[in-house]
């Protein structure tokens, strides 16, 4: 056998096509990096964090720089101190490394830093600075610069440290999970490819708008969200919600609305930088903005649209009812009547049973039955034998 | 012969009387439902009803999809009906699915009563808690006891300890579809089929569902209280939480392995003109605490003793560097661990907490790692090194928890067991 035969052998293995294929960890990626904030890939040694960010690098025209961050010195990201000929005079200079040299020539790439959570603590706080103000010594990367870091969750990192609250909260947490179709069929030869999310130019002072006005509905209902360090000894090392966060959110829903991304990628997104929880009253408050304004629809009950889905139709009823009842004229009260009406033409009774009484109970004495409301009497048996349990 | 057609005719009629479903019952059910766990209220109106003559009885799918029988609506007492509503939800809730996908994949498990497996398993978990106040239990329905299993355990904990076999034989028929055990059903929609709920549309319901329990936990049941705390933060295991909150601790501030500028590096020689820092070695003087009374296991101490004795080698710790205080009724744990690990076993702290410390202290030690029960007095103030506290679960019901004495915020607590 000569090394030419196995150069051929290896050509062929490494021959592999790929196939279009949704990945919503891919696109969250990709959003990110657009939206030039930092990103900690949280994955298993060996489940293609590095191919993904390949990939990713392709697709962006960015050339990849990888630093494994645990191999190298505190020295290696806040720079060497460089003692001059009269330092009184001259000072002295943090000499920064090759790689951010070559880095700030070129004006723009990708820069990954690998092994983030098996750096110690001076590394770490090292890099605190790089990630934040984006400086290795005396140097300042350009703003074409991306940076993406890699750790390995404490139950696989064998002598891992643990990442310090400060730099947890600077970056975008995606969790990288392994798909095993993917692998499976990745190993067969074939690769996904997935199609990366474009912004839509007429669409962004939209965008922006919609953002704030998310998490400032938010914030302004829960203030105990703007600042919350992670106490429980589960939640360290992950996201928390601190106003840099929140700004971070702002920018991330502001780009997945620009680029049309679905619920889930912006869900990982928000979920990453502020945490679980209030990620998820974030979504809530998404959600809601998206539902119906009550008063739109007892403006013109015939032209209205109730969401599919039942809890969230039953939020609008809701809705519906508690505007009646904040500002109570006959014409409202019967629009409301008319809209629930409509909500059984096409949605369970049940739904409307709740809405109905409450909304029966705001009546005046000298406000006739409005029509139609006998089409109500199926609920009312509903509720009726409900009730007789 | 006509009596033959008559029979055919009347088993055609009664046919189509089950097929026109009673839908007003149905609803009315999942209204009760609702006025007896209004807790659930969003999960069950995110439900969407499917009718399916296919299905044994009510079914769900992963997507948050209902597949109702309508003979099955039809034989049922309408207060029955709402338990099942709530059954059925509960699979989606706790997310029977995924789990059963996890536990297949992990255990590698094959063949065709898998599933009916993780079914039985599911409801033994579902069905200890969600009926009664209210909601009667089905006839039939499976119960941890009808297996001569515990109540209040999880599906992961039913699943290895019982077999197909003849206890089981009454479920043969049992199917709460591919959202309680992850098995495709022929009914099933699938992902593009329309009214499913997405993987982010689920979460949101979970977590309102989770938010209006935590909100007011008085009326609901244990069950529902733990399946709410734990919803969006499964608990880790505690030897991870511990191995990190004791390697944080020994690698801050003056111990660990860390770079210093107090003394020059080895690679200085070699780059005259620069100032480097080295890697300077500080290895942590680590001291355990043992107090504990006897509800403590054995088994689960020795665990935790071998834990940080291990992480204390991990993070350079020589053997004279690792001491354990112990308490009268824990030596007899930590004496032969002591002995085969070859670590001295400083003496006994009395049986209070604080005698503990104050003698764990003398050692000098850069962290001090306590294993108790919480149920014992702190010191007043901070010792002048970082703790960690491993905290072992009280035996003996789960209703003492809100008595116990929690450590203080100068320690990092992990719950251990």
């Amino acid at each position: 056998m000569t090394l030419d035969t196995a150069a051929d052998l290896l050509k062929l293995l490494a021959d592999t096509t790929t196939e279009p294929r949704p990945d919503p960890q891919l696109e969250a990626l990709t959003l990110a990096v657009a939206a030039d904030l930092p990103v900690l890939l949280w994955g298993e040694p060996g489940i293609g964090k590095t191919a993904a960010l390949n990939q990713l690098a392709d697709s962006l025209d960015l050339p990849l720089t990888t630093v494994i961050a645990s191999v190298h010195e505190p020295t290696d990201f806040s720079g060497l101190p460089v003692i001059g000929a009269d330092p009184a005079v001259h000072g002295v200079p943090m000499a920064p490394p090759d790689w951010a040299v070559r880095l700030a020539t070129a004006g723009r790439g990708l820069l990954f830093l690998d092994e983030l959570s098996t750096a110690p603590p001076a590394v770490q706080a090292a890099l605190l600075r790089l990630v934040l103000e984006r400086r290795v010594g005396a140097l300042t990367l350009p703003p074409g610069v991306r940076i993406v870091a890699a750790a390995n969750p404490r139950g696989s990192a064998a002598d891992g440290w643990e990442l310090s609250a400060p730099l947890a909260n600077r970056f975008v947490h995606l969790q990288w999970i392994y798909q095993h179709e993917v692998v499976v069929r990745g190993l067969g030869g074939t690769w996904p490819r997935a199609t990366l999310p474009r912004l839509d130019p007429d669409g962004l002072p939209g965008a922006v708008a919609f953002a704030r006005r998310a998490v400032c509905e938010l914030l302004t209902a829960r203030p105990k969200l703007v600042h919350q360090l992670p106490q429980s000894e589960t939640k360290r090392g992950g996201a928390w919600p601190s106003p840099r966060t929140w700004d971070m959110a702002v920018r991330l829903i502001a780009f997945g609305t620009a680029a049309g991304t679905s619920r889930e990628v912006l869900s990982m997104l928000v979920r990453g930088v502020v945490g679980d929880g209030p990620g998820l009253e974030l979504l809530a408050v998404l959600d809601r903005m998206d539902l119906p304004d009550p008063e739109v629809l007892l403006a013109d009950p015939a032209a209205a649209v109730l969401p599919e889905r039942g809890d969230l139709r039953q939020v609008v009823l809701e809705g519906v009812v508690e505007a009646v009842r904040g500002n109570a004229d006959r014409e409202r009260w019967e629009a409301a009547w008319r809209l629930l009406v409509r909500a059984l033409d096409d949605g369970a009774p049940d739904l409307v049973v709740v809405p109905a009484s409450e909304l029966a109970g705001l009546r005046r004495d000298d406000w006739p039955l409005p029509s139609g409301i006998e089409r109500l009497a199926g609920a009312l048996n509903v509720a009726r034998r409900a009730a007789s349990a | 012969m006509t009596t033959d057609t008559a029979k055919t005719a009347d088993t055609a009629k009664t046919m189509d009387d089950a097929k026109t479903m009673d839908t007003e019952k149905l609803y009315a059910a999942r209204l009760h439902a609702v006025r007896v766990r209004p807790y659930l209220a969003s999960a069950l109106f995110a439900l969407h009803v499917v009718e399916c003559p296919a299905t044994p009885t009510m079914a769900v799918d992963r997507y948050w999809r209902c597949y109702v029988s309508p003979d099955f609506v039809a034989r049922m007492p309408m207060t029955e009906l709402a338990g099942v509503w709530v059954h059925e939800v509960s699979h989606l809730l706790r997310d029977h699915h995924g789990r059963g996908d996890r536990y297949v994949r992990e255990h590698e498990l094959t063949g065709p009563g898998v599933r009916l497996r993780l079914n039985i398993a599911a409801d033994c978990e579902i069905n200890d808690d969600i009926y009664g106040d209210g909601l009667p239990s089905p006839a039939g329905a499976v119960h941890p006891a009808v297996l001569r299993l515990p109540p209040g355990e999880l599906m992961e904990d039913y699943l290895p300890r019982f077999r197909l076999g003849p206890f089981t034989d009454g479920y043969a028929w049992l199917d709460c579809g591919s959202g309680a055990d992850g098995g495709e059903r022929p009914w099933d929609l699938g992902p593009d089929g329309a009214h499913g709920l997405t993987e982010q549309e689920r979460d949101a319901v979970r977590f309102r569902v989770a938010q209006g329990i935590n909100g007011a936990p008085g009326r609901v049941s244990k069950g529902w209280r733990r399946w709410a705390e734990e919803a969006f933060h499964p608990p880790q295991p505690w030897r991870e939480l511990l191995g990190a909150a004791v390697r944080a601790a020994a690698a801050s501030a003056g111990a660990g392995d860390d770079y210093t500028y107090g003394r020059p590096a080895r690679r200085a020689a070699a780059l005259p003109r620069v100032v480097l820092p080295a890697l300077r070695r500080n290895p942590p003087r680590v001291c355990v605490v043992i107090d504990t009374s006897a509800s403590v296991s054995d088994e689960e101490l020795g665990m935790a003793l071998l834990e940080v004795a291990a992480i204390g080698r991990a993070v350079g710790g020589r053997r004279q560097l690792l001491g354990v205080v112990s308490c009268d009724v824990a030596a007899r744990v930590a004496h032969p661990i002591c002995r085969g690990e070859g670590i001295p076993l400083i003496g006994g702290g009395g049986t209070d907490l604080r005698a503990g410390f104050a003698s764990a202290l003398r050692t000098r030690p850069d962290v001090i790692v306590v294993l108790t029960d919480g149920w014992t007095p702190w010191p007043s103030s901070p010792p002048p090194c970082r703790t960690v506290v491993g905290l072992f679960r009280r035996r003996g019901g789960e209703g003492s928890d809100h008595t116990m004495a929690w450590p203080p915020d100068w320690a990092r607590s992990v719950r251990i067991g």
